[in-house]
């Protein structure tokens, strides 16, 4: 590991972790088949963005895909000094179920903007409860971008930290089967 | 209440349509009778303010939204006396102490603050003081 990457990503990774099984129990009561599986991987890099595929990860099934970039002040945000990257994969053919089971109002799951729209919704409770979860663990408060959504793929990748060459990649299981996977990108975040 | 003895509309201000629906569907559900107004973006919002501020009775606003934050929002409509006494209640993803901070300073009347996911009565529980 290079001295300048972010010691603490499992740390982070877990907090995310912890934080999204409580966002599903709270609200949906969605017990996940088994405990989230948590994988530390290399990023893949593409022109100093993150590839971000979805369909790898279910498969090749079509898959919706929505990530939120982190900041460590709104300066920066502006400037587009990224810190960190939450990417959330979810399949197609599941998106409207899972939405459902966190009781959000039906909609036309043919509609492509109605499943882009449910994407980023759901990537930004996620986003948003790890958010507090780091400013709840002795983290400054980072800010968050609105969420970008995409069918498949980020076609021009992820903006990411560029001290980073690893991310977490974390599976959740409803029904028997991996319904949601999140990566996790983050540079050291200051603490208070 | 509104001229006619109708009770003012609700402006909901979120980029996600699912979310604005939730919204929608949860007040409705716990018997609330006011008609809403929506936007997708803070421009949006202030455009729909611009023309309708007299008919609007509550806002209840995301805070992460494209190009104009609902944070940038507030602090465009508190310098306008017309709708700076409108009630905001900011509802969104993240809910530390230092987000309700940073939202209250922007604008010290701040009616409230809701974290998303959000159950019927807590929401209820936050706007039921400003709702007829």
């Amino acid at each position: 590991m290079s001295p300048k990457q972010n010691p603490e990503l499992e740390k982070n990774a877990q907090i995310l972790m912890k934080g999204t099984d409580a966002l599903f129990k709270d609200r949906g009561q969605i017990t996940f088949t088994k405990p989230a599986i948590m994988e530390r991987k290399t990023i893949i890099e593409y022109e100093g963005r993150m590839r971000a595929d979805g369909m790898e990860k279910f498969n090749n099934e079509p898959t919706y895909v929505s990530a939120v970039n982190f900041y460590v002040n709104a300066n920066d945000m502006q400037k587009k000094k990224t810190l960190g990257a939450l990417i959330i994969y979810v399949p197609q053919a599941y998106l409207a179920k899972l939405m459902r089971l966190l009781q959000y109002p039906p909609f036309d799951d043919e509609d492509e903007s109605a499943m882009l729209d449910s994407c980023g919704t759901l990537g930004n409770i996620i986003a948003g409860r790890f958010k507090s979860g780091i400013s709840n663990a002795g983290y400054i408060e980072l800010e968050m971008s609105p969420f970008a959504t995409y069918r498949n793929t980020f076609p021009l990748g992820v903006e990411f930290c560029p001290t980073e060459y690893d991310k977490y990649e974390l599976k959740f299981d409803v029904e028997n089967a991996t319904r949601l996977v999140l990566e996790l990108s983050m540079g050291p975040i200051p603490h208070r | 209440m509104a001229d006619g003895n109708q009770p003012k509309k609700i402006l909901i201000v979120d980029d996600s349509d699912l979310e604005r629906e939730l919204l929608m569907e949860v007040l409705r559900g716990t018997g609330v009778k006011n008609d809403f107004l929506q936007a997708r973006t803070g421009e949006e919002a202030i455009q729909v303010l611009g023309t309708r501020y007299n008919e609007i009775g509550l806002i209840l606003l995301d805070w992460q939204m494209p190009q104009m934050s609902g944070m940038e929002f507030m602090e465009a409509v508190v310098k306008v006396p017309q709708v700076a006494r409108t009630p905001i209640i900011m509802v969104t993803a993240s809910g530390t102490d230092e987000n309700k901070k940073k939202a209250s300073t922007v604008n010290p009347n701040l009616a409230g603050y809701i974290v998303k996911p959000y159950t019927p009565d807590s929401l209820v529980d936050v706007i039921k003081k400003y709702i007829i």
